[in-house]
């Protein structure tokens, strides 16, 4: 129960950002898609490793491959993708929290949460340059059955 | 395709197309690929220099080199995509270099963009954050989402009419702390904390952070830096902007509080 709403809210937010940045309307549906099932496996994976590292690179692994299989598919730059459904994962919140503590002169609160917003990202970025790396393995597989539902 | 397309035109198209896609927001080396690309669909051995600030374009083996001034602007992909799809079709060979040239300009002139209301809609649903689910109140989540539409409209508003940079993200960062400070004074909402950070969702360099963080593995080392330091900034603005507003609201219900 709590896994669909939280597949809910994040497709929400995700098309709701996609809204935002403006991108081409036909993929709105499969960044949705790609966004919501990348938070639910950050979610999934966040009950077994509590830690900021897993989550992250998992969920990027998932949105760096459905997001370029989708790209593929509805033929739009994968950006397009990668973007919106990016928005439930960054550190935005945590970067406004640590330059709040900066505002208010707490140094200590601020290292925490600055080291905690790189840490987010870096895994992030990684979890990209892996799953493109996956992905050039399935590319040939996945252009062959696209090229044989056309015939068909 | 014929030779008859001069080096000039085509040099000053490429550098129009590099300058679009560079505003509305794509990775260096989408650009630097794209341009190249019609270049070579053009029978010239076109090179291409991209970081976030300037962009050259010349024809390898000559002197002339074209040089384009680029201002950081806002996430527009649909331009992205569109260029893309120009770019595409006139190195297919479905359109001719003439009308290539004029499709850049409409696209450079147009606003593309969804409506003001689908616009607010969407950055309402993002206000409500995952992030928060079960952690935050169901309550506070619906404020948020309130709260967010008008946090949205202050900076996306303001951002057009004035020139200072990052002061329209601040006015976002104000709007929201002071309306969120002002629920909790009342006694509406449980947590301004958990508000402001749901309601912040839209206006936050989260997503131009992990690009940089892209664009620094991709080796494009100046421009993920130079995203990174203003992702940075506009963090501390929207963080200034909150401890104002929240400031403020707190100021106005001591002076009511001491009146009655």
């Amino acid at each position: 129960m709590k896994v669909l709403i939280e597949l809910i809210v994040s497709f929400a937010s995700t098309v709701g950002f996609g809204l935002v940045t403006n991108v081409p309307r036909r993929s709105l549906l499969p960044a949705g898609i790609t966004g919501s099932l990348a938070w639910v496996a950050y979610y999934l994976v966040l009950q077994v490793d509590n830690g900021l590292i897993l989550p992250n690179f998992t969920a990027a692994i998932v949105i760096g491959i459905l997001g370029n299989i989708s790209a593929v598919m509805f033929r739009v730059p994968v950006n397009m993708i990668y973007v919106p459904s990016l928005v439930s994962l960054v550190p935005g919140g945590i970067l406004y929290l640590g330059m709040r503590s900066f505002t208010l002169g707490n140094e200590m609160r601020t290292g925490q949460y600055m080291f905690n917003a790189l840490t987010i990202a870096i895994a992030l970025a990684v979890g990209f340059v892996v799953a493109e790396v996956i992905f050039y393995r399935i590319k040939p597989i996945l252009l062959r059955t696209l090229d044989k539902q056309k015939e068909n | 395709m014929d030779q008859s397309i001069s080096e000039d035109e085509l040099i000053a198209v490429c550098g129009r197309v590099g300058k679009i896609l560079l505003t509305s927001g794509a990775e260096t080396s989408r650009v630097e690929g794209t341009v190249e690309y019609i270049g070579r669909a053009a029978h010239y051995d076109i090179s291409c220099h991209a970081t976030i600030t300037a962009l050259f374009v010349g024809v390898k083996n000559q002197t002339k080199t074209h040089l384009v001034k680029v201002r950081l602007g806002d996430f527009n992909l649909e331009k992205v995509d569109e260029i893309n799809t120009m770019s595409r079709k006139f190195v297919t060979g479905q359109i001719d270099f003439d009308e290539l040239k004029r499709t850049i300009e409409q696209i450079d002139k147009k606003v593309i963009d969804f409506t003001w209301p689908e616009k607010v809609f969407g950055a309402a649903l993002v206000s409500v954050a995952p992030m928060l689910l079960f952690k935050a109140t169901w309550a506070d989540l619906g404020l948020a989402f309130f709260v967010g539409i008008f946090g949205y409209l202050a900076a996306a508003l303001s951002s057009p009419r004035i020139k200072t940079p990052y002061v329209a993200a601040g006015l976002g960062g104000f709007t929201v702390g002071f309306l969120a400070a002002v629920l909790q004074s009342l006694g509406i909402a449980t947590n301004a904390g958990n508000i402001i950070v749901s309601a912040l969702m839209p206006l936050v360099p989260g997503v131009a952070i992990t690009n940089s963080f892209r664009e620094i593995i991709d080796r494009n080392t100046i421009s993920g830096v130079v995203r990174a330091v203003d992702a940075l900034i506009i963090a501390g603005s929207i963080g200034a902007g909150v401890v104002l507003g929240a400031g403020l609201s707190g100021i106005i219900f001591h002076i009511i509080g001491g009146g009655l």
